[in-house]
């Protein structure tokens, strides 16, 4: 179908350029069919037998509680440092696989300085944390 | 295994003034760890002897004639750069003088106010060099994200909490569009060195696509410099953020902007100013008109210089439409010399606006008022802080003997020079929009001088930092409108280098 449609005009390159959108409209019409064919389905083959137990939000075995859930703005500090450190992890990682000497190909002294400025400079970081007492759930 | 990473060649004396600011940035982070509270405002000192040895490694670079190119030229430490390495550092260093008492006396945290001021320095250090979108880009961001945390300092006040909010929106939005256009500009080119997009994209042929790429990445400029009618933020930002930090915003951080447009324009897309000068002559234009208009109808004296410097931002647009109709036309000359003179306007708006915001920091010391009828008979009791506000406010409208003037006729220069009915038209603009401007800046002088003060109204005592802030700022002011030769050269030997 798609070969057939680009057949026609393709004298036009704006008209091309749309025409490709045409296999992402494909895919989400496949996929809006496929979605609705397995929910569907299983509509109109599953017993229904409703108890109140089987609608109570899943939190891992404990009991929920509360409406909506508005997080406390102290996990936002956690997200902050974990993303921090994950960053960090990307960049020594790479270090670590070329800490070769520079006479071996590696990055030799250079890489090792240039490695403890960056994590020195992430150290402060975690220092002001922590004397700041972001650390503490207080 | 990845492939091994190359050891890169760094030239360091080139990057010595960022490497002196990240130092001082960690310094600063550390002492207000260990320094105990009564006694952080050592971090102000800091940070501004920081900012100095920064400065004294720009005067160094300056010296040495070789020209560097680091990282395959996608940063450059030239002329140009180090001009406005230099601008931006002093007005760090003034904006640093001018914040010691405000932050000092009021309830704020002082180390983090420099950390986050440093950042955004770096920040501009970084793009007065960027010659590459990415590099563009992170400096933009690095200058970005620290003011919106500075624009919402005062924790306490709803209004200040709302320019915090007002500006981060506006910042992201403004990102997300030019960073919109400039993957357009990659997947046309696909370059990001400006210097390789600037080869490619003239020899594009003029399409749709490239209007379209290279409208959406200067309007995401015209967000972060306010220029009409993308503005709406700044008159809300500026009033509620502390009043040290609305300095900077107005002037650093706009000259950011500037600096980033400077850079995108005349490096990548000078090849096809056929396609964009007419969005820049438009933006000029409103900017000027709307930006002076409104500012009339202010009560209050900083809300009337943030539509003040929305309109001084259009008197800087002048010469990049200029410079865009010369650039059609194939006339390099008088490019070349509109280029200086958004420069030129540059350095003389960055030192008369904080010298204004001085004198409005000084008297707000005493009136805690921020109206302009609290202005009302300062000369009767401060005859000093009225005689400079008085300079600041007239080199702002443009009278000579004061800066404003040079940089108003470099403006007009090459905006006649351009020539043809666009170069003239905004010509008449502008200098319509002058006399405008002249009278509500002269209205608070005729407050000042000719109306009768409170009864109870006492002398504005000046701190040792701001008077030096003044001092800086007033010698600039006058010294540029007695010799204007001395900005003159700056601006031609920083282009001379592109020929």
């Amino acid at each position: 179908m798609i070969a057939l449609l680009s057949d026609q005009h393709a004298s036009s390159e704006l008209t091309e350029y749309y025409r490709q959108y045409l296999s992402v409209g494909v895919f989400v019409l496949a996929s809006l069919v496929m979605v609705g064919a397995m929910l569907g389905v299983g509509y109109f083959l599953r017993p229904t037998r409703p108890q109140d137990q089987k609608y109570i939000t899943y939190e891992s075995g404990s009991d929920p509680f509360g409406t909506f859930g508005q997080q406390n703005v102290r996990y936002y500090v956690y997200a902050l440092m974990f993303v921090i450190f994950d960053v960090e992890a990307v960049f020594v990682f790479p270090w670590a696989l070329n800490a070769d000497g520079a006479s071996h190909g590696g990055l030799g002294w250079f890489g090792f300085i240039e490695i403890f400025v960056f994590v020195a400079i992430l150290v402060a970081g975690l220092a002001y944390l922590w004397r700041k007492r972001l650390l503490k759930w207080a | 295994m990845i492939a091994a990473l190359a050891n890169p060649h760094v030239d360091f004396l080139a990057l010595s003034p960022e490497i002196a600011l990240t130092a001082t940035i960690v310094l600063v982070l550390v002492a207000d760890l260990i320094l105990p509270e009564r006694s952080t405002w050592q971090t102000s000192r800091i940070a501004s002897l920081g900012t100095l040895v920064s400065l004294a490694f720009v005067a160094v670079l300056e010296n040495h004639s070789a020209i560097h190119g680091l990282f395959g030229g996608a940063y450059a430490v030239d002329r140009y750069a180090l001009a406005l390495k230099g601008f931006f550092l002093v007005a760090t260093y003034v904006t640093i003088l001018i914040s010691v008492d405000y932050i000092g006396e009021g309830d704020y945290y002082e180390g983090e106010f420099y950390f986050l001021l440093l950042c955004s320095v770096l920040g501009m250090t970084v793009m007065a060099s960027a010659r590459d979108l990415i590099s563009l880009f992170v400096a933009l961001e690095t200058i970005s994200i620290p003011t919106y945390v500075l624009a919402g300092f005062r924790k306490h006040d709803r209004r200040s909490n709302e320019a915090a909010i007002k500006y981060y929106l506006i910042g992201a939005i403004s990102s997300a569009v030019m960073l919109y256009g400039m993957s357009m500009i990659f997947g046309l080119t696909g370059e990001t060195k400006l210097s390789a997009i600037a080869l490619k994209v003239s020899a594009l042929p003029d399409s749709k696509v490239l209007a379209v790429a290279i409208f959406l990445s200067l309007l995401g400029f015209a967000f972060k410099v306010s220029a009409v009618p993308f503005h709406w933020w700044a008159p809300d930002t500026y009033e509620g953020a502390p009043t040290p930090v609305t300095a900077f915003l107005s002037v650093a951080s706009k000259a950011g902007g500037f600096v980033a447009m400077l850079n995108i324009i005349f490096f990548g897309f000078g090849g096809k100013a056929g396609m964009w000068w007419l969005v820049i002559w438009v933006l000029a234009g409103l900017s000027m008109t709307l930006g002076n208009l409104t500012a009339l109808k202010q009560t209050n004296i900083v809300r009337m210089l943030a539509y003040s410097s929305v309109a001084q931002g259009g008197f800087m647009l002048v010469p990049f439409a200029a410079y865009g109709i010369a650039q059609s036309h194939h006339q390099t000359d008088v490019a070349r010399s509109a280029f200086q003179s958004v420069i030129v306007y540059l350095l003389v708006y960055g030192a008369m606006n904080l010298g204004a915001f001085a004198c409005i920091i000084a008297v707000a010391r005493r009136t805690k008022s921020g109206e302009i009828t609290s202005f009302s008979g300062l000369f009767q009791h401060s005859p000093v802080i009225t005689v400079l506000m008085s300079i600041f406010l007239a080199s702002l409208a443009g009278i000579p003997p004061f800066a404003g003037w040079f940089a108003k006729f470099t403006m007009f220069r090459a905006a006649i020079n351009a020539g043809g009915w666009a170069g003239v038209t905004i010509a008449i603009v502008a200098g319509v929009n002058s006399v405008i401007a002249a009278f509500y800046y002269l209205n608070v002088v005729r407050n000042m001088w000719f109306r009768p003060a409170a009864d109870d109204a006492q002398p504005v005592q000046i701190p040792g930092a701001l008077r030096a802030a003044l001092v800086v700022c007033t010698g600039l002011v006058v010294a540029v409108g007695v010799y204007p030769s001395i900005f003159g050269d700056i601006a031609d030997v920083a282009t001379k280098t592109f020929g």
